[in-house]
C-alpha cells in the first residue's frame, strides 16, 4: 500500500511538474519567432512593443485556456464514463456540446438576420458565449429530467444521443436557410479554438471550471462507490437519484462552458480519462480526478504546441490535433488492448 | 455535416482569394491581365468555346462547346450535347457576377432563374424576381433540379468549386440541362476577369457591344493603373482579408485583391505569397506582420471598428485600426446581404481601381468619392 502511494506521488509531481514545462513551451513556441530572452521580458512588461502583444495576448491567454479547458474537458468526461459505466461516454454524450451548438447556430443564423448585416461580428465574443452557455443548459435541464423519472441510467444515455442527433437535424435545418457569412462564422465556430478569448473571457470560464471541479471533487466517494454497480452504492447509502443530478449538472457546467468559449473541442473527454487511468494506475476517483484534470492540461498544451509546430506562420486547427491524438486512444479501448473497458 | 458544410469549408478556402493556376507574372497590367481560363475561336459562322481548368485544382481539364446560331445545321464531328445554340433565349446563372455581365450587356430579359436572390444587389433584377419573371432555383449542392428541368433553359451558367460530378451539376447535364462552367472567379487580374463579358456577349447575341465595353474598360484601368504608376514613389502596406477565430485566411499577392492593390500603388504585406490559392495562416504571424499596415482593406463582413473589435479583440492594438484606415467593401449593400462589390464591380475593374486607388493615394485623386467601399469608423 505504502509503494503504491509513493507511486502516485511520484506521478503526480511527474506531471505537476510536467504541466509547467509545457506551459512554458506553449509560451517560447509560438507559429512566429521571438526569442526566449524576449518571451521572458515581454512576460514581465519589459519586452518590445509587437513582441509584448504577441506574449500577452496571444500566447498567455491560449496555454491558460488550454490549461483550463483540457482540465474541464477531462473531468467532465471522467464523471459521464462513471456515471453511465460506459469506456466510450464523453461529454458530447449528453448533447451539451450540440447543445451548445445550437445556441450558437440560433444566435448567428437565426437571430442576427434580425438586425443589422453586421450583427453577425458584433455578436461574436460574449454574445455567443452566453448563447452556446443557455442551449448548453437548457439541454441540460431536459437530461435532468429525464433522468429523475427514469430508473435506467441507460435511458439516460440513450437520450442524451438521441437529443444530440435531434439538434443536430435543427442546426443542419437552421444552415440551410442561412445565408453564406453567418454560415461561414458558424462552421469557424464548430472547428474549435483556443486562441480568441480575452482576459474577462478567460476569468469567466476559469471561475466556471471551478465550480463544476468544485462539485465534482465533492462527489469522488460517491463516484468510487458507483465504479461496484448502482445496487452496492445503494447499499452503502448513496442517493442515487440525487447523485445523478449533481453529475450531470457539475459535467454540464464544465463541458458547456469550455464548449460555449473554445467551441466543440474533439476527443478531449473521451480519451483523456484513459490516459489518466494509465498513468495513476487506479481507479479511485480522490487520485484519478486530479490526475485527469493534470492529463487533460498537458494533452491540450501539448496539442496547441504541435499545432504551431508547422512554422512559417501556419498552424494546423488545434482540434485535428486532438482528434489526432484522440482517436488512437479509443482505438487502443476498443481493441481492447489495455484491458480499461472491463473496469466499467 | 451536410454537402453544403463541406462545401462551404472549400469556400472558405477560396473566397477570399480568387486566383488561377497557371498564369504567373510579376505584378503588371499587360501580360498576365488577358483571361486564362476561356477561349473563343471563329470558324465558319459558328464560334468554338473553349473553358479551360473550370475549378480549384483542375490541371488539364478543356470543356469545348460549339455556339451555333440556331438555324445552322450541326456540322459532321460535332456531338448535339456540345451544341449551345445562340442566340440565348432563356439562361440560368448562378453567380452574382453572371448576373453583373447580363445587366451591363442589357440581357436581363433572357435571365429565367438564378442561384440565391437574397445575395443579388441589382434592383433591376430583384423586381424580376418579385414578378415571378426570374425564379431562384436554390443554392449550389441544393439546386432544384426538377424546377430548372421545367425552366428549359437554354444554358445554366455555372462556377465549380469543385469537378461537376461532386455537385449535381452532373445530373442536370444527364437531364439534357446544358451546364456551362464560368471560370470568372478563377482569374487572377481584375481585366481578365471582367473579359469574361466577351463570351457573354457571344452567347447573348451582343458580341460587339461586349468587345467595346470590354475595351472602354481596360483602357480606363489601364490607364490609371499607369498614371499611379509613374505618380507614386512610396508603397504604403496594405493589410488585407480578417481573422476567423485562430486563423487568417491570406490571399496571396497573385489573386484579384492582390493585383488591385498592386496596381493602385500599394504595397501587399504579403506580396511574398504566391501560391495558388489563400493559405491559412496563424492570426499571431498576421499581426505580427500588420504591425506596419497602414491601410486595412477588406476585413470581412465589418463595417464598423467595433464590429472587428468584436470579432477577435486583439486587432485593436494594430496601429492601422486605431489610426483610423480601415476600410470595406460594404457601401452597396441591400438588407439582406446583397454586395454590389461581388456584382457590379465585376464589370467596373476601373470604377473599384479608382476607389482603392483613393483610399492609398487620395492624393492622386482628391476628386473622387469612394462607390464600393467605406472607411470604418
Amino acid at each position: 500500500m505504502k509503494g503504491m502511494s509513493s507511486r502516485l506521488t511520484l506521478a503526480m509531481t511527474g506531471i505537476i511538474i510536467l504541466v509547467i514545462i509545457l506551459f512554458i513551451a506553449d509560451l517560447l513556441i509560438g507559429s512566429t519567432h521571438i526569442d526566449a530572452s524576449e518571451v521572458i521580458r515581454s512576460l514581465f512588461g519589459h519586452g518590445t512593443p509587437g513582441g509584448e502583444i504577441i506574449v500577452t495576448q496571444f500566447r498567455l491567454p491560449k496555454a491558460l485556456t488550454a490549461i483550463i479547458a483540457g482540465a474541464a474537458m477531462s473531468v467532465s468526461g471522467l464523471l459521464m464514463q462513471t456515471l453511465f459505466r460506459n469506456p466510450l461516454a464523453g461529454p458530447d454524450v449528453l448533447g451539451v456540446s450540440s447543445g451548445a451548438g445550437l445556441g450558437v447556430a440560433l444566435t448567428l443564423l437565426t437571430l442576427s438576420p434580425l438586425f443589422t448585416l453586421s450583427a453577425g461580428s458584433a455578436l461574436q465574443g460574449w454574445g455567443l458565449i452566453l448563447a452556446a452557455w443557455a442551449g448548453a443548459g437548457a439541454v441540460m435541464m431536459i437530461i435532468m429530467a429525464v433522468s429523475v423519472r427514469m430508473r435506467d441510467i441507460m435511458t439516460v444515455l440513450i437520450v442524451g444521443l438521441l437529443l444530440a442527433s435531434a439538434i443536430s437535424a435543427v442546426v443542419s435545418l437552421l444552415q440551410y436557410f442561412s445565408n453564406e457569412s453567418m454560415l461561414r462564422t458558424y462552421v469557424i465556430w464548430t472547428m474549435g479554438n483556443l486562441g480568441n478569448i480575452s482576459y474577462p473571457q478567460i476569468r469567466a470560464l476559469a471561475m466556471a471550471t471551478a465550480a463544476g471541479l468544485v462539485i465534482a471533487f465533492l462527489m469522488v466517494k460517491p463516484l468510487n462507490a458507483m465504479l461496484m454497480g448502482e445496487t452496492f452504492s445503494r447499499t452503502v447509502g448513496v442517493k442515487m437519484s440525487s447523485t445523478r443530478i449533481i453529475l450531470l449538472v457539475a459535467a454540464s457546467i464544465l463541458a458547456g462552458s469550455v464548449t460555449a468559449f473554445c467551441g466543440p473541442l474533439a476527443f478531449i473527454g473521451v480519451a483523456v480519462p484513459h490516459i489518466g487511468r494509465l498513468v495513476f494506475g487506479t481507479t479511485d476517483h480522490r487520485t484519478l480526478m486530479p490526475g485527469v484534470a493534470l492529463c487533460g492540461s498537458v494533452v491540450l498544451l501539448l496539442s496547441d504546441i504541435i499545432s504551431a509546430l508547422p512554422g512559417g506562420g501556419h498552424i494546423i486547427p488545434v482540434n485535428t490535433v486532438t482528434s489526432l491524438i484522440g482517436i488512437p486512444v479509443v482505438l487502443w479501448i476498443i481493441l481492447g488492448k489495455t484491458g480499461m473497458g472491463r473496469r466499467f | 455535416m451536410n454537402n453544403r458544410l463541406v462545401i462551404l469549408a472549400v469556400t472558405i478556402l477560396l473566397c477570399s482569394c480568387r486566383h488561377g493556376g497557371s498564369s504567373t507574372s510579376a505584378s503588371g497590367t499587360d501580360a498576365s491581365s488577358s483571361a486564362a481560363r476561356f477561349e473563343l475561336q471563329e470558324k465558319h459562322g459558328y464560334t468554338i468555346l473553349t473553358v479551360r481548368d473550370p475549378w480549384q485544382n483542375s490541371r488539364g481539364t478543356e470543356l469545348v462547346w460549339y455556339l451555333l446560331p440556331h438555324d445552322m445545321v450541326i456540322p459532321d464531328g460535332i456531338a448535339e450535347e456540345q451544341v449551345i445554340r445562340v442566340p440565348v433565349r432563356r439562361m440560368i446563372c448562378m453567380s452574382t457576377t453572371h448576373l453583373a455581365m447580363m445587366r451591363a450587356l442589357d440581357a436581363t430579359d433572357l435571365l429565367v432563374g438564378i442561384s440565391g436572390p437574397d445575395l443579388v444587389f441589382d434592383s433591376l433584377i430583384l423586381d424580376a424576381v418579385s414578378r415571378g419573371q426570374i425564379v431562384d432555383i436554390g443554392y449550389e449542392g441544393n439546386l432544384n433540379n426538377e424546377l430548372i428541368v421545367t425552366l428549359k433553359p437554354d444554358i445554366l451558367m455555372a462556377y465549380g468549386v469543385a469537378s461537376p460530378s461532386s455537385g449535381n451539376t452532373g445530373k442536370l447535364s444527364a437531364m439534357g440541362v446544358k451546364v456551362l462552367y464560368n471560370a470568372d472567379y478563377l482569374e487572377e487580374h481584375p481585366l481578365a476577369r471582367y473579359e469574361w463579358i466577351r463570351l457573354f456577349g457571344v452567347l447573348t447575341g451582343r458580341e460587339a457591344m461586349a468587345d467595346s465595353l470590354f475595351r472602354e474598360v481596360s483602357a480606363a484601368y489601364r490607364e490609371l493603373a499607369e498614371n499611379v504608376r509613374k505618380n507614386v514613389q512610396e508603397r504604403p502596406d496594405v493589410l488585407l482579408g480578417a481573422p476567423w477565430e485562430d486563423v487568417w485566411y491570406v490571399s496571396p499577392v497573385n489573386s484579384y485583391t492582390g493585383r488591385l492593390i498592386e496596381d493602385a500603388g500599394g504595397h501587399y504585406l504579403y506580396s511574398d505569397l504566391t501560391e495558388a490559392h489563400s493559405v491559412p495562416f496563424s492570426v499571431e504571424a498576421v499581426f505580427e506582420r500588420a504591425t506596419v499596415a497602414d491601410i486595412w482593406l477588406n476585413p470581412g463582413t465589418s463595417e464598423s471598428l467595433s464590429d472587428i473589435a468584436a470579432t477577435d479583440h486583439r486587432m485593436v492594438r494594430l496601429p492601422v485600426y486605431t489610426q483610423g484606415g480601415v476600410w470595406n467593401n460594404r457601401k452597396r449593400m441591400t438588407q439582406k446581404g446583397g454586395n454590389d462589390y461581388w456584382e457590379s464591380a465585376v464589370v467596373r475593374p476601373d470604377l473599384l481601381l479608382k476607389d482603392i486607388v483613393s483610399i492609398i493615394h487620395p492624393e492622386l485623386l482628391p476628386e473622387h468619392r469612394q462607390y464600393y467601399y467605406i472607411r470604418l469608423q
